[in-house]
């Protein structure tokens, strides 16, 4: 199931924009989008590293990344 | 009077219980949606028991965790002692 964590879209750029334009924006794709109901014994991962990485089930993780840097 | 520093095994038993009661905080989420699902009730149970004992083992040692009575006391009176959660 390909899917990426983040998507891309270009906004509309007037052409009396004050402001420096932001040619590129993106928005969050975590996996919960692609998921529907939550199916039965999923692989987990460890009560620690659950911790750290914010969610129990390792289907469900998405790294949220920063999207600043990248995407200029 | 410079209160000595928190000894390693505070950090270690937190780290713990902290770990145990995020799969609870995940499992208990996950069983509103999946009440048949026994496999995930089974192991919250387990883990309900393991934040118990682990509770049990920090608060003889560190004092109460939580206050208002669900919590036993250290003697003296510990609940007002530091380190509070934001200061450990």
């Amino acid at each position: 199931m390909a899917f990426t964590n983040r998507k891309t879209y270009t906004p509309f750029i007037g052409r009396y924009d004050p402001c420096q334009p932001i040619r590129v924006k993106t928005y969050e794709t975590p996996p919960h989008l692609y998921l529907g109901f939550q199916p039965p014994g999923l692989e987990q991962f460890s009560p620690k590293e659950a911790l750290k990485r914010g969610t129990l089930w390792k289907a469900l993780y998405s790294p949220y990344t920063s999207p600043y840097g990248d995407y200029r | 009077m410079t209160r000595e520093a928190l000894p390693e095994e505070f950090y270690q038993l937190m780290e713990d219980l902290q770990a145990v009661d995020f799969v609870l905080i995940e499992l208990n989420l996950y069983l509103d949606t999946h009440p048949e699902d026994l496999e995930a009730l089974k192991q919250f149970n387990t883990f309900a028991q393991q934040s118990q004992a682990l509770r049990r083992t920090f608060e003889e040692r560190f004092g109460p965790l939580l206050g208002g009575g669900k919590s036993f006391s250290t003697f003296p009176w510990a609940w007002k002692e530091p380190p509070w959660p934001w200061q450990i």
